[in-house]
């Protein structure tokens, strides 16, 4: 697959490279978490396990007594602990503190959650949707939710999906206008912006005949997407596991093709970057892409599953599906960016990633290519990208802030994938917080 | 030689590929253009035919997928002759080449997996996944078993003068009989292990499954096993029965319900004239398998690990899960979540891809798993049906049966204690964990068994309170994996025996300890 365009010179990408790096606020990337206590977590594997079942667990736990039994009893899993958490593995064995620590280690969680999840709920996300509005960056709206394992269920998601649309449209219909978020070469772009997920449109789960979790899925969607059209909202359709990879991608092309969807709503689905045959998922969009008049959107993302693609394919002796590590992952994702950037205006392209070289690329290919920003959007991670998305914001980028939002114990998928990035020993976030320069953080993959 | 360690599992087919699934398309139709098929009694490499039994297509009973013989006494008295003699010669062959035949089998079943799966989707509505699979684990156990027959004996002490071994030796005509729910794997497991060992085997394959188990004979011939050292004998319990009782047969390899199981070990002990060995009895027998679910229980997890593991091949597996006991602070919403589910499950014919409970084995099966619901309303419990087939199947002629769940069954309820082997399952509300141990453990059965729960404490306190012969921890209870997971039960649900587990091919040697002096004239030579 040759890109028109010709590839932008590395010279360009590190002088963006810097020029992002300049505008971070205190000069350093990351979001807001406690990073030494991260870097301890992610040092030891016995107790990042240990942890990491804990978050999962604790909002569901019954009592404080309760959190603290499965803390104690995690962390008794571990072989040795360092200091601290010997201390709190002490007080969670005794009768009297016990409660305590529970009380504790839940308000820890909670409180972690909270720096990547929005609100319990759309309504509650009002004020925070304006007040990044107002700080230059648009939002996608992303309903946390159980997996649905029954029609109710996935009946249940969809109301809130239309709910959701309401409140968006309430959210963002007095707010002031903003050139770089309001429109791009195209048109004007919706400030509404859902998410939706099939796992929770649908129950069914067929890996081996997406056709009947598509045909399941688009009669959930229709209407959501009808209302989407009324509104002028944007509709997402996220990507999750290969094993609903093909349901994802029919569900949206097949949806988009009919005829009462032809002029609207906008839509877009997700490109993952890190399986090996994205490029065959990518002519597949790019041929549908053309047939409708609102340009397809497509979020560019790593792929948030990565250990589940590995750890499902050696269990079944398979080749992972997905490259076998994060710098050949980097490379499709550059060359799937200049792909998409060259199918503009059939596309609309949204870099997903907090990869300071990878958002650097693209906005250099951008303007190798004579551009100005404002036909690329990039997209950050609620609670993961702030200080990206501040320095986007100053540089006039069009930013959009990936916003989860729902109850805690329906939000701890998602917390979990999000921590497993952080503490992932060969993740950018990793590198960058360990004090890597910016020339060692923008050099090509 | 390979001591054990580098057998690695044949992949399943990666069914999310549209390739895959239409070469298998292709081969059932390939299959379905020579159907019925003609299953013969094989002796010594002669074949008689005959039409006396008909296995037919559970979901279209208007299909017959293979005519086969029956086999009668004089048959089976012929082909256990025959197999003594010839094991004879199977049992002097270096354990090696014996191993090395059952590779070669392995590789032939490679070759025609997708026509072997199309085999057992037709003759046993195996949906293709489960077909698929059954198909890696018949070559899983060729392998393995070849593999594991390498490490059999170990070493003994040696003091100066005195050279020991210990020797696993052939025992003879192993009869095996098999069933028709693993209507390829089974067979050949219980087949390989007794052929790789130098025993000589009669096999009598479920009289559902007659054409799936024939074509597995024909490849174990075709890789080099002796025609005379594998006979087999298409028939129903007769045959069965005559083979047991047989005085020349020295194991009995079999997989099947508890009510046969059972039978076969009081008559195999039994000493009938011309008998010179005790018979050994490899049983493999039903289950009344539980599920444990703790309050603290990740439920997006739990109900589709339930709901798989009962109603996947409609629940006709011996691991399947039966008995589900929830503590009661999660257990309302636990039974609202799998009755949600369990309507949207797919009920249809087994070769299409989507379908998650196919038709069930034969009319009988049917009637009996009718009659459980039944009996769940008799006993007061509420009885949650699932949907039918799909719309487009015509129900009159399969035997479809709704999948269920049992709610609200008081403690005595037959449906508690006897197994379906049906898509059936029931949910029991229970104070606490130990109120549900309690439960478990007066179950005579004990073969797979499940936990729920994320503190690692409650599971460990689970887990050695279960007498289950597999236990499974946060995830679905069918689907063990030869080598990964041994299979087998305990209590009155088997033998002990673990197939596909290092030490099965135990139970088809006899042990011989050989002591030499080799002290001549005060000197060690």
């Amino acid at each position: 697959m040759s890109a028109h365009a010709t590839t932008a010179p590395e010279e360009l990408i590190h002088r963006i490279g810097h020029e992002l790096a300049d505008a971070l606020p205190h000069h350093r990337l990351g979001g807001g978490i406690d990073r030494q206590a991260i870097d301890r977590i992610a040092a030891d594997p016995q107790l990042k396990a240990a942890l990491f079942r804990f978050v999962d667990v604790a909002p569901a736990a019954r009592s404080q007594r309760e959190a603290a039994a499965h803390l104690e009893a995690l962390l008794a899993e571990a072989d040795r602990l360092p200091g601290p958490f010997a201390a709190v593995d002490g007080l969670a064995r005794r009768p009297i503190t016990a409660p305590l620590v529970g009380r504790g280690a839940t308000w820890a969680v909670r409180r972690m959650a909270r720096q990547f999840i929005l609100a319990e709920d759309a309504a509650g996300a009002t004020r925070s949707l304006a007040k990044l509005w107002d700080e230059g960056a648009a939002t996608a709206l992303d309903l946390l939710g159980e997996a649905s394992v029954s029609d109710a269920e996935a009946d249940t998601y969809a109301a809130r999906c239309l709910d959701a649309l309401e409140q968006l449209d309430r959210a963002y219909r007095g707010l002031p206008g903003r050139p770089r978020l309001d429109a791009d070469g195209t048109g004007p772009l919706p400030r509404a912006h859902l998410s939706v997920k099939l796992s929770a449109l649908t129950p069914q789960r067929h890996p081996f005949a997406p056709e009947r979790v598509s045909e399941d899925a688009k009669r959930r969607l229709r209407p959501i997407a009808r209302r989407a059209r009324e509104l002028g909202a944007h509709l997402h359709l996220d990507s999750e596991s290969l094993d609903s990879r093909e349901a994802v991608l029919s569900t949206a092309l097949e949806l988009l093709a009919e005829p009462e969807f032809a002029d609207g709503p906008s839509a877009g689905v997700v490109l993952q970057a890190y399986l090996r045959d994205a490029d065959e998922v990518l002519d597949r969009l790019l041929v549908t892409a053309g047939r409708r008049k609102p340009p397809l959107l497509v979020r560019l993302v790593k792929g948030a599953y990565w250990d589940h693609e590995v750890i499902d394919a050696r269990q079944h002796g398979w080749t992972p599906a997905v490259h076998p590590d994060q710098a050949a992952t980097d490379r499709a994702y550059e060359a799937l960016t200049r792909r998409l950037l060259d199918a503009r205006p059939a596309v609309r392209v949204a870099i997903a990633s907090h990869n300071l070289r990878s958002v650097a690329h693209a906005i250099a290919h951008d303007r190798h290519g004579g551009g100005d920003g404002r036909d690329l959007e990039l997209q950050v991670l609620l609670g993961l990208g702030e200080d990206l998305r501040t320095a986007l914001a100053r540089r006039g980028l069009r930013v959009r802030v990936y916003c989860p939002v729902g109850d805690l114990v329906a939000g701890m998928a998602y917390l979990v994938r999000r921590l497993l990035e952080n503490t992932a020993s060969d993740s950018f976030l990793d590198r960058q917080a360990h004090g890597a320069s910016v020339d060692d953080l923008v050099r090509a993959p | 030689m390979s001591g054990g360690e580098t057998f690695a599992n044949q992949p399943v087919l990666d069914l999310r590929l549209a390739t895959e699934r239409a070469r298998l398309t292709a081969a059932l139709a390939a299959l379905d253009a020579r159907l019925p098929l003609r299953v013969p009694v094989l002796i010594d490499g002669q074949v008689r035919h005959g039409d006396e039994l008909r296995s037919l297509d559970p979901g279209d009973q208007t299909r017959t997928v293979a005519t086969s013989a029956r086999a009668g006494r004089d048959e089976v008295d012929r082909a256990v002759a025959v197999a003594e003699v010839a094991g004879r010669a199977w049992a002097e062959r270096p354990m090696a080449e014996r191993a090395a035949v059952l590779r070669r089998a392995a590789e032939l079943l490679v070759e025609e997996r997708a026509g072997l799966a199309a085999l057992a989707v037709r003759e046993c509505a195996k949906p293709w996944a489960q077909a698929d699979a059954d198909v890696c684990e018949a070559i899983d156990f060729l392998r393995y078993y070849g593999e594991r027959s390498a490490a059999l004996g170990g070493p003994l002490p040696q003091p100066p003068g005195e050279q020991n071994s210990l020797r696993y030796r052939a025992r003879g005509v192993c009869a095996v009989i098999a069933p028709w729910n693993f209507p390829l794997a089974i067979p050949c497991g219980m087949t390989a292990a007794a052929l790789v060992t130098g025993n000589p085997v009669v096999l009598k394959p479920a009289e559902q499954s007659p054409a799936c188990a024939a074509r597995l004979v024909e490849l174990l011939h075709r890789a080099g096993v002796p025609a005379g050292a594998l006979a087999l004998l298409p028939g129903e319990g007769e045959a069965g029965a005559a083979l047991v009782d047989h005085p020349r047969v020295a194991t009995i390899a079999f997989t099947g319900s508890a009510g046969v199981g059972l039978e076969i070990l009081r008559r195999a002990a039994e000493i009938v004239p011309g008998q010179r060995q005790l018979k050994r009895v490899v049983a493999e027998m039903g289950g009344k398998n539980c599920v444990v679910v703790a309050a603290d229980a990740d439920l997006d997890d739990v109900v589709p690990a339930i709901l798989d593991s009962a109603f996947a091949f409609a629940g006709q597996k011996c691991s399947a899960a039966s008995r589900v006991l929830v503590e009661a602070d999660v257990a309302e919403r636990l039974e609202r979540r799998l009755a949600g589910a369990l309507s949207t499950l797919v009920v249809g014919p087994a070769e299409r891809f989507a379908t998650d409970v196919p038709a069930v084995i034969e009319r009988a099966a049917q009637e009996r798993i009718e009659r459980f619901q039944q009996l769940v309303r008799d006993d007061g419990g509420e009885l949650v049906l699932g949907p039918g087939p799909e719309p487009d199947v015509a129900i009159a002629d399969g035997c479809w049966v709704r999948p269920a769940l049992a709610l609200g069954l008081p403690p005595g309820a037959a449906l508690l204690h006897e197994e379906v082997f049906g898509p059936l399952v029931s949910v029991e509300r229970v104070a606490d964990l130990d109120a549900a141990l309690a439960r478990v453990d007066a179950l005579p059965f004990a073969l797979t068994a499940g936990v729920f729960s994320r503190n690692p404490r409650t599971v460990r306190r689970i887990v050695d309170a279960l007498p289950a012969g597999n236990v499974y921890v946060n995830r679905g209870i069918t689907g063990a994996m030869v080598a990964r997971q041994p299979f087998g039960g305990n209590r009155l649900s088997g033998t002990g025996t673990k197939a596909g587990g290092p030490d099965y091919l135990l139970s088809f040697v006899d042990p011989q300890a050989v002591t030499e002096n080799t002290v001549r004239h005060g000197l060690v030579v």
